[in-house]
């Protein structure tokens, strides 16, 4: 695949507070990479650095061999987390508006907003002012601004938030077409299941460091343990007692047994005591979303040595 | 300056689309044209004329009509035969009525009585009607037509003042040929006034622009296709523009105004002068300097509605010469007059001010003042870049002076 995108050691602080530590990853053509990140992790930072919004005190932004200020931002695409338009405005209007800042032939950019409402099931609503529509259509409005233009790397920062169960499938429906006929796409997003359905590498970042980096099959392989899940009543103390179990989560007849990294799943089921009550018993790997609260709320994650095992995950990966 | 012009065009084509903007721009000319007429409607304006019942025993009534039209009085003569007993009555049902009795008494006392309605209005009017009865008089004294003629004329002072010795004032022949040095400097002024006024509160729309554009939170997006730098000055520059169309449309209702109250006025002759360049380029550098201010504090606000005191009193800035105004008309070579031509804050207003006032223009301190100004504009345009970039991004909060400040430092 082609590095389209490359971020080399973004550095960056604010007041005196060190917001970014030395951030790389990259993206490639036709890829879906999340970037991933509790609240204030600094992923809209390292967002808003690639898009040249913002520039970092150390590091550089790669895009088709182009530097910094370089960089043709005409070839990208960026939706925002904080965003909207122009409240009093017609959305074929904005459309337009937002197609020409990227130098895009207007009779196309006509044509491609057409095309993208009648998807997007907005057809007729091209001379709506934007504040006639719902907060769902207004986000795909917002959604098609940034792909308008035909763009080689697309930048979404949460672009499910706010819409409904069937839009949210359309979006999806759409990102993945774009990855298809070649657009990279770095997604930002806390919707874990969605992140875990449709990318295909993942970036975490946490305080400003990076912690996870590489495909999500082998950061789920490499980082996140097998979890047992065992339907019965059971006392807790004897769960915790049996070999490779590191943490019981217990809810009513339902325990959580999480397990070592490492275990052989097979050979340690076969360790199970006789008298543990069995209803039911399921095994799988940790979810994204688990990976995700896990690093987000270990404060200890951040210790150098902690860290560096995570980055290990990304170094065979990367 | 491709992107800049884009967002300029931009600006212009949304809020010319804007019913707010479009109803402003045509209700501001009319409001002003509106208090013109106003004035003049509710002003002390009696052009209609009283009437004056003449009880005339002597045979002067046409003499004295003669002298109502020769000195154009606002008096309708018209004879009566009432009895002075019986005025009262009439005068009770009356409005703008005058009975004069005109007789012997008259002759021989020289008192003549008049009745008038309480709301008589042109009460000096009537002394000059006496000139027939007086020439009636002389008559009697048995003199001569021409010594009646030299008694009867007017003893006029005759004044002349320093002007007149320089041959500097001006005749209404003068006047309505184009001619009067001071008009040349006014309607100009004038001009170039409403045009600065008319772009300073068309501009003050930048601030609104701006912060309404971080309130809709569209900024982020704009900003990622333009620079920040690209994103003003675009503003800059549309704004500009609506400022002038609508300072075009209030001077179209003004000019067709003033030409239809004063039909006679060389209106063209006076405005289409050289130094309305010198004055509109001062108009165009107190925009640029105030747009400045405004786009960099618009983007230092979440919202306009929670303006701080701080940002508040930075809007007050090219309002502060209106203040000044007064005294520097009255003075225009005075300390304060010259110590405000060089403060950039307030020197378009006030040199506008000075230059229609002054006969002789100080060049000298014309072009350090403009100097002052153009360098201000340019420090400003920088500062208001720095604020701008970062204030653009900052959802939810105004920024403090303290922020503000350091913004400014890095």
């Amino acid at each position: 695949m082609n590095v389209l995108l490359s971020v080399e050691g973004l550095e960056k602080s604010f007041k005196d507070k060190k917001v970014l530590h030395g951030i790389s990853f990259e993206v490639h053509s036709g890829e879906i990479m999340a970037i991933l990140g509790p609240n204030g992790a600094g992923k809209s930072t390292t967002i808003r650095s690639i898009m040249g919004i913002l520039m970092p005190d150390e590091g550089s932004v790669i895009f088709h061999n182009h530097k910094g200020k370089g960089i043709p931002r005409n070839k990208i695409g960026y939706l925002p987390e904080e965003r909207g338009l122009y409240k009093d405005v017609r959305v074929m209007d904005i459309l337009l508006y937002l197609a020409e800042l990227k130098d895009y032939p207007l009779d196309k950019a006509k044509q491609r907003a057409m095309e993208y409402l009648k998807k997007l099931d907005l057809e007729g609503k091209e001379h709506v002012k934007m504040e006639e529509l719902s907060k769902g259509m207004a986000q795909k409005v917002q959604f098609i601004s940034s792909i308008i233009h035909e763009p080689e790397l697309l930048i979404l920062d949460e672009p499910f938030s706010g819409l409904d169960p069937v839009s949210q499938e359309v979006l999806k429906t759409e990102i993945r077409n774009l990855a298809k006929s070649g657009t990279a796409i770095l997604l930002s997003s806390h919707q874990m299941n969605l992140v875990e359905e449709m990318c295909d590498r993942v970036f975490m970042i946490q305080r400003g460091h990076k912690v996870i980096y590489g495909t999500l099959e082998d950061v789920k392989k490499q980082y996140a343990n097998f979890k047992c899940t065992i339907h019965g009543k059971n006392d807790i103390s004897l769960l915790e007692k049996i070999p490779e179990v590191v943490r019981v989560e217990q809810t009513d007849d339902t325990s959580i047994l999480y397990l070592t990294k490492d275990v052989e799943a097979p050979k340690w089921l076969k360790t199970l005591p006789d008298e543990i009550v069995i209803n039911e018993l399921t095994l799988d790997r940790v979810s994204l979303h688990e990976i995700f609260i896990d690093i987000a709320t270990d404060k200890n994650l951040l210790k150098d040595s902690e860290r560096q095992s995570l980055e290990e995950v990304g170094g065979t990966n990367a | 300056m491709r992107n800049s012009l884009k967002v300029a065009k931009w600006e212009i084509k949304r809020n010319l689309k804007n019913k707010t903007f479009l109803i402003s721009l045509f209700v501001t000319p009319l409001l002003i044209v509106l208090f013109g007429l106003l004035g003049s409607l509710f002003g002390d304006d009696h052009s209609e004329k009283a009437t004056v019942f003449v009880h005339d025993e002597l045979g002067i009534l046409t003499s004295m009509e003669a002298i109502v039209e020769q000195a154009d009085l606002d008096l309708e003569l018209q004879p009566t035969d009432i009895n002075e007993t019986d005025v009262e009555a009439e005068l009770e049902e009356s409005e703008d009525t005058a009975y004069m009795f005109v007789n012997e008494t008259a002759l021989t006392e020289g008192k003549i009585p008049v009745y008038t309605s309480n709301d008589f209005p042109n009460v000096g009017q009537l002394q000059i009607l006496t000139q027939p009865i007086k020439s009636l008089q002389l008559q009697e004294l048995g003199l001569t037509e021409e010594q009646m003629a030299a008694i009867a004329q007017n003893i006029d002072v005759q004044v002349q003042s320093l002007d007149d010795l320089q041959g500097d004032t001006v005749t209404e022949e003068q006047l309505a040929a184009g001619e009067d040095p001071l008009m040349k400097r006014v309607v100009p002024g004038i001009f170039a006034g409403i045009i600065l006024l008319s772009i300073i509160f068309t501009g003050m729309m930048i601030f609104q622009s701006a912060s309404q554009e971080k309130k809709d939170k569209i900024a982020e997006i704009i900003l990622s296709s333009v620079t920040p730098n690209e994103l003003m000055q675009g503003k800059i520059i549309g704004y500009f523009v609506l400022a002038m169309i609508q300072a075009a449309i209030i001077l179209v209702f003004a000019l067709g105004f003033a030409l239809y109250k004063f039909n006679d006025f060389p209106l063209f002759e006076y405005l289409l002068q050289p130094q309305l360049l010198l004055f509109l380029l001062i108009a165009v550098l107190g925009y640029l300097l105030f747009a400045s201010i405004f786009v960099g504090m618009g983007a230092t606000m979440s919202d306009i509605s929670t303006a701080g005191n701080f940002q508040g009193m930075i809007m007050m800035i090219p309002f502060i010469s209106f203040f000044f105004i007064g005294p520097v008309l009255s003075d225009p070579t005075g300390a304060l007059a010259k110590a405000l031509t060089y403060i950039p804050f307030t020197s378009p207003t006030i040199l506008l001010a000075r230059l229609v006032r002054l006969d002789e223009w100080n060049w000298l301190e014309i072009s350090i003042s403009l100097l002052i100004l153009v360098a201000t504009i340019w420090l400003m345009m920088k500062l208001a870049g720095k604020i701008f970039k970062v204030g653009m991004l900052m959802y939810g909060k105004n920024a403090t002076v303290g922020e503000i400040m350091k913004w400014l430092r890095t």
